[in-house]
């Protein structure tokens, strides 16, 4: 069957971030003079007003932060997996992500847990960063 | 030691409407509604009326809230003071603040702080009024939030609760209390909606909507509007209705920055809003008898209590009896009429209205005895803005 969630839908500034998915990196934006990542995208670093940033690729590794189980459905694609797991995973670079959880039994998941990303190609053009624990 | 200005204002006039599910007025009807109750309420004349601060809700977010047109609507053409405010649930407690300090420095006599809305369509679920709002496809990075089924205020409050509730091991039934024991106080509350008795097994048996919040975790939405008129203590000892004294005032606002230095979920702007009203007023929490907390949430109620210094961290829980619903235990005097969770939800007027209530001691049946420091709490986005309000009904 057809994927039919949303997708996501880059804009010009977010293309490069969209684009290192596909290639199965995960980008974060790094801000020298501050030695800051930031994530999600913004053209100036909220620690010291820099605008001058590069794209580096991140480790990847990180922790959850915090997760709930979506059981209400605001979009019918949603039907078959209701409820599901949100979560938010602190990377170890600092920024944090909001993401799903995925190859995990409900009852192990716990603040703290130790998590990697892994690429969901959904579709030909769309890859998801998603996390499993470690 | 105490600021000056603590007990020189007052809110004089309350303007509450008909809330909750009434179809067929849009938010600048209620908003009309609401400032003729007002003056009704303080002994005022609509000319005297020369301040307006308006604060839409949901229908802000949908383009068809109040806005500034609200005074070519009432026909107010005295003003010397007018300002669309808007920092989310915070605002209310915001425009009271803005509001007293004009007053006291001789820029309006009576300002009305107005917040209306009317998100409920007939036939229409809360959900959709608020998962609904403003939405159009985002792009971006913002897109992945739909693409992992992110969607609503709810998840949002959630993830902070989940991480709040494993760091100091609360529970859904603890939630519940809270829920249980402001649902208590709606019952004898004339303007609450939810006044069905309710215990913690009808808690349990509602349904999830993001886990760790249940159905009854979550706040109403409403149709409708609150009006509080705010003048001098001067002006305000000869008109109708006891006044409600400003004492303390104080905002805080930590933003949300989604990065490891900054903590989301065991800490909000309660804290630094809290210090400087407390300051103010020249009380501190030992000295508070009545709470009218922001409470989006339960979750919200437990973490408020606890950054304003009533409890300690992970301990505001203890506060409440293990079973709300027995007629026997004692409720803390905390949403005394029901909160957003079960009365009316008019973001930071749900507070204040009842705040102003308790504080003229005109609670009815859930007036609390002792009411002479009157917390209120405003919180907006997800814990990123707040503001705080003492009022009381005494000068001094």
């Amino acid at each position: 069957m057809a994927y039919d969630k949303p997708l996501p839908n880059p804009d010009e500034n977010t293309q490069p971030f969209f684009d290192g998915l596909r290639e199965h990196k995960l980008l974060l934006q790094y801000f020298p003079s501050a030695d800051h990542y930031q994530y999600p995208y913004s053209d100036r670093c909220y620690k010291d007003w820099s605008t001058d940033w590069e794209w580096r690729e991140s480790t990847g590794n990180g922790e959850v932060y915090t997760w709930v189980r979506m059981h209400q459905l605001y979009h019918p694609s949603w039907k078959e997996e209701i409820p599901y797991t949100l979560a938010v995973v602190q990377l170890d670079e600092g920024p944090r992500m909001n993401t799903n959880l995925v190859n995990v039994d409900v009852d192990e998941i716990r603040v703290g847990m130790r998590v990697k990303v892994l690429f969901d190609d959904v579709t030909d053009e769309h890859t998801l960063p998603k996390f499993e624990p470690v | 030691m105490s600021d000056p200005i603590r007990g020189q204002t007052a809110i004089c006039g309350l303007g509450i409407t008909e809330m909750g599910k009434v179809y067929g007025h849009d938010a600048s009807w209620f908003a009309g509604e609401s400032i003729r109750l007002a003056i009704e309420d303080a002994g005022l004349e609509k000319d005297d009326i020369d301040g307006l601060l308006v604060n839409p809700g949901i229908t802000g977010m949908m383009g068809t809230g109040i806005s500034i047109p609200l005074q070519g609507y009432l026909g107010l053409r005295n003003l010397r003071l007018l300002n669309h405010m808007n920092s989310f649930g915070a605002t209310a407690s915001a425009m009271v603040q803005y509001a007293a300090l004009a007053v006291h420095h001789g820029m309006a006599n009576y300002v009305a702080c107005i917040f209306a809305d009317a998100p409920l369509q007939q036939g229409g679920s809360a959900g959709a009024a608020y998962g609904g709002a403003g939405r159009r496809g985002p792009t971006g990075m913002a897109s992945l939030m739909p693409a992992f089924g992110f969607y609503g205020a709810n998840t949002s409050y959630a993830l902070a609760a989940r991480r709040y509730m494993e760091r100091y091991g609360i529970t859904n039934n603890d939630l519940g209390r809270v829920s249980v024991a402001q649902r208590r106080y709606a019952v004898d509350n004339p303007h609450a909606t939810m006044r069905q008795p309710l215990t913690l097994e009808d808690y349990h048996n509602s349904r999830w909507i993001v886990e760790p919040f249940h159905l009854l975790d979550c706040c109403l939405v409403s149709n409708g509007a609150v009006c509080t008129i705010v003048t001098t203590a001067e002006r305000a000892r000869d008109l109708k209705s006891s006044p409600a004294y400003v004492w303390g005032m104080g905002q805080g606002h930590p933003g949300n920055f989604p990065h490891a230095e900054i903590e989301v979920g065991t800490t909000s702007g309660a804290t630094v809003s809290g210090e400087t009203a407390y300051r103010m007023a020249g009380v501190g929490p030992e000295d508070v008898d009545v709470c009218e907390f922001y409470d989006c949430y339960t979750y919200t109620v437990l973490r408020t209590i606890e950054d304003y210094g009533l409890a300690k961290p992970g301990e505001a829980i203890g506060l409440y009896p293990d079973d709300p619903a027995d007629p026997e235990a004692e409720l803390p005097t905390i949403n005394t009429g029901g909160g957003q969770l079960s009365s009316y939800y008019m973001w930071g007027m749900t507070p204040i209205s009842e705040g102003v209530i308790q504080a003229r001691g005109s609670g009815g049946d859930r007036q609390v005895e002792k009411h002479d420091i009157v917390l209120c709490s405003g919180n907006g986005g997800t814990l990123d803005t707040h503001g705080t309000l003492i009022l009381s009904p005494n000068a001094n």
